[in-house]
């Protein structure tokens, strides 16, 4: 299943419909990366509010998303893992180190627009 | 500290072991008894006799049995019963085998505590002993009516057999209530014990109290990460001040419960952990990782409320800032 992404401002929102095969996946990862570059976005935003799954290929995709924008200049924003699925990640040992996880994509947005404050006034030396 | 021992789960035990009951214990059992060797060699002469009769006074038994209203609930089909009788056969003839030993003992136990499983009540259980006794009484000098004192003694060893017995299926009744007593105590405590409260607006309080294992650790996250979501919250503070142990389980447990919730958003903050708890864990070498610990509630709520952009602020009675804190 495709996933749209939809652009808001400097941010780019990934909305997942449905389950995703690894294929999906890779695809998703690639047309994320390529995203960020076009619109010079500042932050990525993944929902994956819908998915009632997290196999480790996910996870790592997940991983690779996060670091491939870090290098672009893009954070990452995980949101809306449920319940369930947290707890068996973690007992699987796929914590996501690394990545924004919150809890919607309000606060995802939110927690993405307050770290990219923090490096501005970080650069400026406050 | 928890004994290693009490830490394997039961099943591994036997029922024996799980009652304590050793070959000193059952050799003390014995001595209470007066029962020796002797009562063992008397005992193996009714031995043809007891099979010879065990399957009518069996039939009999559960004719009396099921005489009364209440005890045809415990029997409902005619293939639990036969099959009921035939253990009660089997343990009629055990009874006049010798070798009363720790497997002896762990046969009698598994059937007290069937029937306690059951909830056979033990006026029931016991009558079996009464009407057995009974029938043996009267079929005993089928053997040998020539010394009749002779017989009377073979009876005398029956009985004090019967009374191990006896004394046996009590233990394991009063045994098995106290594990359900015992059980259902701490899943009310266990219950009781994980409240997840919402402290202010994105902050959730969850206290522990008593042991960590982990089912409860499972319980205890997953209700976290349901509150979480229900409460919206962005820091959680979990206070271990009621936690007696951590050992390297419980420490994953809690690192587990830190990263399930990041996962979804929610900062942890753990407090409450007292300078016993630190000196065991850096002993055992225990590294919570990149859990935030501060030392007791009042600084996981003030580290909490810093988190969430709160300033606390006394004021006086005009309701003038006084004091900040």
């Amino acid at each position: 299943m495709e996933v749209p992404i939809l652009k808001q401002g400097d941010f780019l929102i990934a909305s997942i419909q449905g389950a995703l095969t690894d294929t999906d996946l890779t695809g998703l990862q690639e047309k994320l990366v390529h995203a960020v570059r076009r619109h010079r976005s500042k932050g990525v935003v993944i929902d994956v509010t819908v998915l009632d799954v997290m196999d480790s290929f996910a996870a790592r995709t997940l991983r690779s998303i996060t670091v491939m924008t870090r290098l672009l200049g893009a954070k990452v924003a995980v949101v809306g893992i449920q319940p369930d699925i947290a707890f068996s990640m973690v007992q699987l040992g796929l914590t996501l180190e690394g990545t924004i996880t919150s809890l919607d994509l309000e606060d995802g947005i939110a927690m993405l627009k307050a770290a990219n404050n923090k490096d501005r006034l970080g650069k400026h030396g406050r | 500290m928890v004994p290693p021992s009490t830490q394997f789960p039961e099943r591994f035990l036997t029922l024996a072991e799980m009652m304590n009951i050793s070959d000193q214990e059952l050799a003390r059992r014995k001595q209470i008894l007066e029962f020796g060797p002797e009562d063992e060699a008397r005992l193996q002469k009714l031995a043809k006799v007891s099979e010879e009769y065990a399957q009518e006074v069996i039939d009999a038994f559960y004719r009396h049995l099921l005489s009364f209203e209440e005890m045809k609930a415990f029997f409902p089909d005619s293939e639990l019963l036969a099959r009921v009788k035939a253990k009660q056969k089997a343990y009629f003839i055990r009874l006049t085998q010798g070798n009363y030993d720790l497997d002896y003992v762990e046969d009698r136990l598994k059937i007290g505590a069937i029937h306690e499983q059951i909830d056979l009540p033990v006026k029931f259980y016991l009558s079996m002993y009464n009407f057995y006794l009974r029938e043996v009484w009267k079929h005993i000098f089928e053997i040998d009516h020539e010394h009749p004192d002779e017989m009377m003694e073979i009876f005398f060893s029956l009985m004090k057999l019967t009374f191990l017995d006896i004394a046996l299926a009590i233990d394991t009744y009063i045994d098995s209530r106290e594990r359900t007593i015992k059980a259902l105590q701490q899943e009310a405590i266990r219950e009781l014990s994980t409240p997840v409260l919402p402290f202010r607006e994105g902050m959730l309080l969850l206290p522990i109290i008593g042991q960590i294992d982990s089912q409860r650790a499972r319980q205890l996250t997953e209700h976290l990460l349901l509150s979480i979501r229900a409460n919206r919250a962005k820091v959680v503070v979990i206070d271990i001040t009621g936690v007696a142990t951590v050992d390297s389980r419980v420490a994953n447990h809690l690192v587990q419960t830190v990263d399930a919730a990041r996962l979804m958003g929610t900062k942890v903050v753990f407090s409450g952990i007292s300078p016993e708890i630190a000196l065991t864990m850096v002993t055992l070498g225990i590294d919570l990782g990149p859990v935030y610990t501060v030392g007791d509630l009042q600084n996981g709520i003030e580290h909490a409320e810093r988190l969430l952009g709160y300033r606390v602020e006394k004021v006086d009675e005009a309701g003038l800032p006084r004091e900040t804190m």
